[in-house]
């Protein structure tokens, strides 16, 4: 009987821009049903971390390592779509792109699920909360298993927030994971079942989400 | 659908959108073709160049019997320069500062030396320094050829008078002074009065020779005086506007404007928009995002460089221009606008991979397409280092190549070659642009 393999796996995966190192290689294992919240103040590397798993930036030293046939789904922290094009065809594009076997059927059911607009409106005049929506349905197409969200929820309302993590909820029970970076620890709290915490591009803890809570009491009792 | 005609079609969409880009992408190129033109027609232009009289040319000199009006023959030989009379230190001042281009003087003593008919007068030329003056030169030359034609002709008038004296007798002058001839055909019939001998017989025999000979002597001196002679016929050739020449180089300077702003800004705004990293994670390869923006780069040259190429050939057909348009020859001209479209596009996307934003980019671009659009104009004859520099750029083959593709009566060959160095050229800047592409990850 072969062991079980993680769905994603950082393997001493670091990377560097130049002479500056964003993250120092680091270990971390995501398996089903995980939600992985990554926490730390601005620049400790949780976007650089997202980006080497999400396969957007090759790592410096190390390697990412995925079961194989593994989808991922990535929504970037500063919304990665075409302002040109409106709502719809940013989705119908990048559907045929993930190789969505109906792109324009697809495109239609996020418009709906999200609640963008569908008309020819450029998506660069829509509202910062209707971009990250977009952002957002386009990381869902093509079906993927496992969610790499970079602080979704800042400029979600209430509403949004509430049915975004309803999808994830249902992505974990269908077997699949999350990571998601944030500032917002009631929504650790909420979602997550473990974290990493970075600083200075280093994971300076890993663990469940209780193991986190109490070293965090400890950290501010201390 | 292709991933990477999936980010053409976004492309073009992306341009459709922005007409105003479209229109000045089009319109700018075109008014730089047409300042290219203006400067290129000042070769035929006239330059200033100073007249310095010291010998107090008269009004009128009259040379071989003829009677020459001094201004007005000095108008009519310098159909090609300006120019302007300065006192000799007003000329040498002007020469220094570069508002003469060259100075002719005519020093003392010149028309009487002219006169004389012993020796030839001399005109003084001085030139100023750099590539014009060569120019200058030849049209200073083409100035004294012209004069000496007009005196050849009085001389030549000249001298066929006395020929005639000496064939047919009469009254004459020789250097001012009046002269009675008896003439040959006077000496025969005073021959032909004298009792027969053998020394008459011989003497008559000369004679009859020499009238002979003299008779021929008006073709004589004038194929001596002009043993080869330019016929000009009636102008059959375009104009310079409509020339092959022009055609090409507005379709390259289009294109080359088009391709390497297009592809520059567009693989640029990928990373503008963010969405290189969610490309680059398996949906499209770095390599294929820099092909999609060769290919928008060639897609838009083959339908800009069609529609130019059918505005110009309408002109020259309703024009009746002669030479007409090679209308057969546009799919050849559409094999050389994609190619040089690909080419450029590559050197666009190497451009844009370097500047990483879209305005750095289209900026980055508009700066190097006036050097390779000017290094592409340069004769490579009149500075080599040019021509090999501009060799290793897409302009000056795309314009060898549309040049032959429309009017070589057997364009394979050159085509073949310049397709060649397309593609080369195309492959290298491509392949520098897919490394170049890794930065638009950061």
């Amino acid at each position: 009987m072969t062991p079980p393999t993680p769905l994603l796996a950082a393997r001493g995966a670091g990377r560097t821009f130049g002479r500056k190192r964003a993250l120092e290689a680091v270990e971390l294992e995501l398996w089903a049903g995980d939600a992985l919240a990554l926490v730390g103040p601005n620049g400790a590397g949780k976007s650089t971390l997202l980006a080497l798993l999400a396969g957007a930036l090759e790592a410096s030293v190390g390697k990412v390592e995925r079961r194989k046939g593994l989808r991922v789904g990535w929504a970037p922290q500063r919304p990665a779509q075409y302002g040109r094009l409106s709502a719809r065809e940013n989705l119908e594009l990048f559907a045929r792109l993930e190789g969505e076997h109906d792109p324009r059927a697809a495109a239609g059911r996020l418009l709906e699920a999200f609640d963008l607009p569908g008309e020819a409106e450029p998506s660069a005049n829509l509202s910062v909360g209707n971009r990250q929506r977009l952002n957002l349905a386009i990381s869902t197409l093509g079906g993927p298993e496992v969610l790499l969200l970079d602080e979704p929820t800042a400029a979600l309302d209430p509403e949004q927030r509430r049915r975004l993590w309803e999808r994830v909820a249902a992505l974990r029970e269908a077997g699949g994971a999350i990571v998601f970076a944030t500032q917002n620890l009631e929504e650790v709290e909420l979602v997550a079942n473990r974290v990493a915490a970075l600083r200075d591009g280093r994971i300076v803890f890993t663990g469940t989400r209780d193991e986190y809570d109490r070293a965090h009491v400890e950290s501010l009792s201390a | 659908m292709n991933r990477v005609a999936l980010l053409l079609r976004k492309d073009v969409l992306v341009l459709r959108r922005s007409p105003l880009l479209l229109g000045i992408l089009i319109a700018y190129p075109l008014a730089i073709a047409l300042l290219v033109g203006l400067v290129a027609s000042y070769g035929s232009s006239k330059p200033r160049v100073a007249f310095v009289d010291e010998d107090n040319l008269p009004a009128s000199v009259v040379l071989g019997g003829k009677r020459f009006d001094v201004s007005h023959t000095i108008d009519q030989a310098s159909k090609n320069v300006k120019l302007v009379r300065l006192s000799s230190e007003e000329a040498e001042r002007q020469l220094a500062d570069g508002r003469v281009v060259a100075v002719v003087t005519v020093p003392p003593g010149f028309v009487s030396t002219l006169r004389g008919m012993v020796r030839s007068p001399q005109l003084q030329l001085q030139l100023s320094t750099g590539t014009i003056s060569s120019r200058v030169e030849q049209q200073v030359q083409a100035l004294v050829y012209t004069l000496n034609r007009q005196l050849q002709r009085a001389y030549i008038a000249s001298n066929l008078r006395y020929v005639k004296l000496i064939l047919h007798g009469g009254d004459g002058s020789f250097i001012g002074a009046p002269i009675t001839v008896l003439g040959i055909e006077k000496a025969q019939g005073l021959l032909r009065a004298m009792p027969p001998s053998t020394r008459r017989e011989q003497l008559l025999d000369f004679l009859h020779d020499a009238r002979l000979a003299l008779a021929n002597t008006n073709d004589a001196l004038s194929s001596t005086a002009h043993p080869i002679e330019l016929v000009r016929e009636p102008g059959r050739g375009r104009t310079w506007a409509l020339s092959a020449e022009v055609q090409a180089y507005a379709l390259a300077l289009t294109i080359t404007f088009l391709a390497l702003l297009l592809a520059a800004g567009s693989l640029a705004a990928e990373r503008d928009e963010n969405v290189v990293g969610r490309l680059a994670r398996g949906l499209v390869g770095l390599g294929q995002l820099v092909w999609s923006k060769v290919a928008l780069a060639a897609v838009v040259a083959v339908a800009l460089g069609l529609a130019i190429a059918v505005a110009f050939g309408l002109i020259i057909q309703i024009g009746s221009v002669t030479g007409g348009e090679p209308w057969r020859r546009l799919p050849l001209l559409a094999l050389g606008l994609l190619l040089a479209g690909g080419s450029l596009g590559a050197l666009g996307a190497l451009l844009g991979a370097l500047a990483r934003e879209a305005r750095s980019a289209s900026l980055v671009a508009l700066l190097v397409v006036m050097p390779i659009v000017f290094l592409g104009l340069i004769p490579a004859e009149v500075v080599p280092p040019a021509g090999w520099l501009s060799d290793l750029l897409p302009f000056a083959h795309a314009v060898r190549f549309f040049r032959s593709a429309l009017y070589d009566l057997s364009p394979w060959r050159e085509v073949l070659k310049e397709g060649l160095w397309l593609v080369a050229l195309g492959a290298v800047f491509g392949g520098l642009a897919r490394v170049g592409a890794r930065r638009l990850l950061v």
